[in-house]
């Protein structure tokens, strides 16, 4: 199998249009999460999230395009022999939301495939390109799908984007679960009380390390191992005894020819909603035991970015190994009993080479990266 | 890298059924049945009257998929993934929430019904049904050969990420008004690879080569449906009744 290499990484959050702003953001400990407008919020039980600032929509179009030019503004050259994995779950919502009530808008833009013919004309891709839907983990799984293919010799170059807007759409669902947390969210704490939404992308190119060195390309980090997993327990809610990503995270150090004991740090989904912060440390206390490492979960710096999350929280990632800080949980004020000597209000040191990225979602989907940090 | 196609199952608008009860796979451009739990189901199933016409039609192919593999019943989890592609999803489903929520500024909106607002949320359903724990995804495919899914998946058994794969497509006709987005055949289809031999004799290989064609008993497959319609051809031939 051969080293797989991420070769570039971009990103835009509600902290900013890049992958610097979001670093310098969550060290700092900022939040992006404040109340919005653009929709009314009276009927719901928030009127909170972390929208990017200044995304509109032009002549009746999706949000979703000013942000994909956004995130590629500036991204290196993608080579046409590239395949190409988007991870989104709604894609162009707001075109949706408008077609449904009765305002202009183009219903070509609905379809997911859309966004990849974007893309692909941008790049002059020679491969069609699927996008990944596995719910909150989307991203996650985009980016084991990919590094699976480079690593087994499939694919040289995986383009992989991530993307999912702040749309009323979702807000109103997770409203009606009763999930959306009164303010901003406050992952791992004791008194967490539901999750906030975010928007975003990711863009990340992986590699062959053989390809990177020959063109020339940075190398931020590597995919040591990659996992994803059904629970099989519920539609909406996790498995309380964390099996789904126990297993995940398992193929995953199992991947990398690693045990527990090298993973230096953790990004923990971290949604904040008392059921999924429950189920990840008890997951994480199977694989760790009592052992404390730092962890942290972004959620409370960029809200929860949906298909997008898993794709931002592996940038960071690679940013926070390069580092060797993992930046603080945005949010937390009094820590959960369980998750003591794990999460912290301040950046944390990280003392070795290996970052372990998590995910669930809906439909019972769990998926786990182990990044290793680069050498360039 | 060769996958044993062991179990086929659909519903399409010329009806539903699996490879062992005999009948054929077309996708006629008829109006799908409306499924009932007693047309999956022996036994009483709490949630199938609950979900959305999307996850009934999709969990449906799959089950009969699995019956006509003998993979339906179970005792223990299994590390079984799933790839359904699709394309247009659940937009069904995601319309009628939106209208839900437009009728009183969202003050109203359905939580069941927002739950099978994702094009995977039939999967969980699956996996719950059926014990199944592997990687479970929808993908979005904007090929019109329909092979994405089984693409996908015999990269999984190639690469060792699992030993049984289910793959399939599953869309709703698209909704009034949006009939131009995508042109596809709409139904549900299903077919379980696996990569040890099936105990009861099965519909023959299929492979992935190198340049990302999918051979069917070595021969290239142009479509899904052409795929499933040859291995159901060869029914007699295979010893399979």
């Amino acid at each position: 199998m051969r080293n797989v290499c991420i070769a570039a990484a971009q990103v835009v959050t509600g902290l900013g249009s890049d992958l610097d702003s979001l670093w310098r953001g969550t060290l700092a400990g900022e939040s992006a999460i404040r109340p919005f407008s653009r929709f009314a919020t009276g009927r719901y039980h928030c009127a909170n999230a972390s929208c990017i600032e200044g995304l509109r929509a032009e002549g009746g179009g999706s949000r979703i395009y000013p942000l994909l030019e956004r995130l590629l503004d500036g991204f290196p050259e993608v080579p046409a022999d590239c395949a190409l994995i988007t991870a989104s779950t709604k894609g162009c919502v707001d075109t949706m939301e408008r077609h449904q009530a009765g305002l202009p808008c183009d219903p070509l833009e609905i379809p997911l495939g859309g966004l990849l013919d974007r893309i692909r004309a941008k790049y002059r891709l020679a491969a069609p390109g699927i996008n990944i839907n596995a719910a909150c983990a989307s991203s996650t799984v985009a980016l084991a799908r990919a590094a699976s293919l480079v690593a087994a010799g499939r694919s040289e170059a995986v383009l992989v984007v991530c993307l999912d807007l702040v749309s009323e759409f979702v807000f109103s669902g997770f409203s009606a679960l009763q999930a959306l947390a009164p303010e901003a969210c406050r992952p791992f704490d004791r008194n967490r009380n539901g999750l906030t939404l975010g928007e975003g992308g990711a863009a990340l190119l992986l590699m062959s390390r053989e390809r990177a060195n020959r063109e020339g390309r940075p190398e931020l980090g590597i995919v040591a191992g990659w996992g994803a997993s059904n629970d099989a327990t519920h539609i909406t809610a996790p498995a309380r005894d964390g099996c789904g990503l126990v297993q995940s995270v398992r193929q995953a150090l199992k991947r990398a020819g690693i045990d527990a004991g090298e993973i230096a740090a953790v990004s923990a989904h971290g949604t904040a909603t008392p059921y999924n912060d429950q189920m990840e440390l008890t997951a994480f206390r199977t694989i760790f035991g009592e052992r404390t490492l730092p962890m942290h979960s972004i959620k409370g710096a960029i809200g929860h970015t949906l298909g997008a999350a898993g794709g931002i929280e592996a940038a960071l990632g690679l940013r926070s190994l390069q580092e060797a800080i993992l930046p603080p949980t945005v949010g937390l004020q009094d820590v959960e009993e369980a998750a003591e000597g794990l999460v912290s209000r301040l950046a944390q040191p990280i003392a070795g080479r290996y970052l372990l990225s998590t995910n669930s979602g809906f439909g019972g989907v769990n998926a786990a990266l182990i990044l290793r940090r680069g050498e360039a | 890298m060769e996958a044993y196609l062991c179990g086929v199952g659909w519903v399409t608008g010329a009806g539903f059924g699996w490879g062992r009860q005999g009948g054929d796979c077309n996708f006629d451009n008829l109006p799908l049945p409306a499924l009932t739990r007693k047309d999956v189901f022996a036994q009483p199933n709490q949630r199938f009257g609950r979900m959305s016409e999307y996850a009934k039609l999709g969990l449906a192919a799959l089950a009969f998929a699995l019956r006509d593999a003998g993979l339906e019943e179970w005792s223990e989890k299994r590390a079984t993934g799933v790839v359904a592609a699709t394309r247009l999803g659940c937009l069904k489903t995601d319309l009628e929430y939106q209208s839900s929520v437009l009728l009183h500024g969202g003050g109203l909106a359905s939580p069941n019904l927002f739950a099978y607002t994702l094009a995977n949320c039939f999967l969980g359903d699956a996996a719950i049904l059926f014990g199944l724990t592997g990687s479970l995804m929808a993908v979005n495919e904007a090929e019109p050969d329909g092979l994405s899914a089984l693409r996908l998946a015999l990269e999984d058994l190639a690469l060792g990420e699992a030993e049984t794969m289910v793959a399939g497509t599953c869309d709703l006709p698209a909704p009034g008004g949006l009939t131009g987005v995508a042109p596809y055949p709409a139904g549900a289809l299903f077919l379980v690879l696996s990569l040890a031999p099936p105990a009861k004799g099965g519909y023959g290989s299929v492979s992935l080569a190198d340049d990302g064609r999918i051979l069917y008993r070595g021969s290239n497959s142009s479509s899904l449906i052409d795929l499933v319609q040859a291995a159901l051809a060869g029914r007699a031939t295979a010893g399979i009744t």
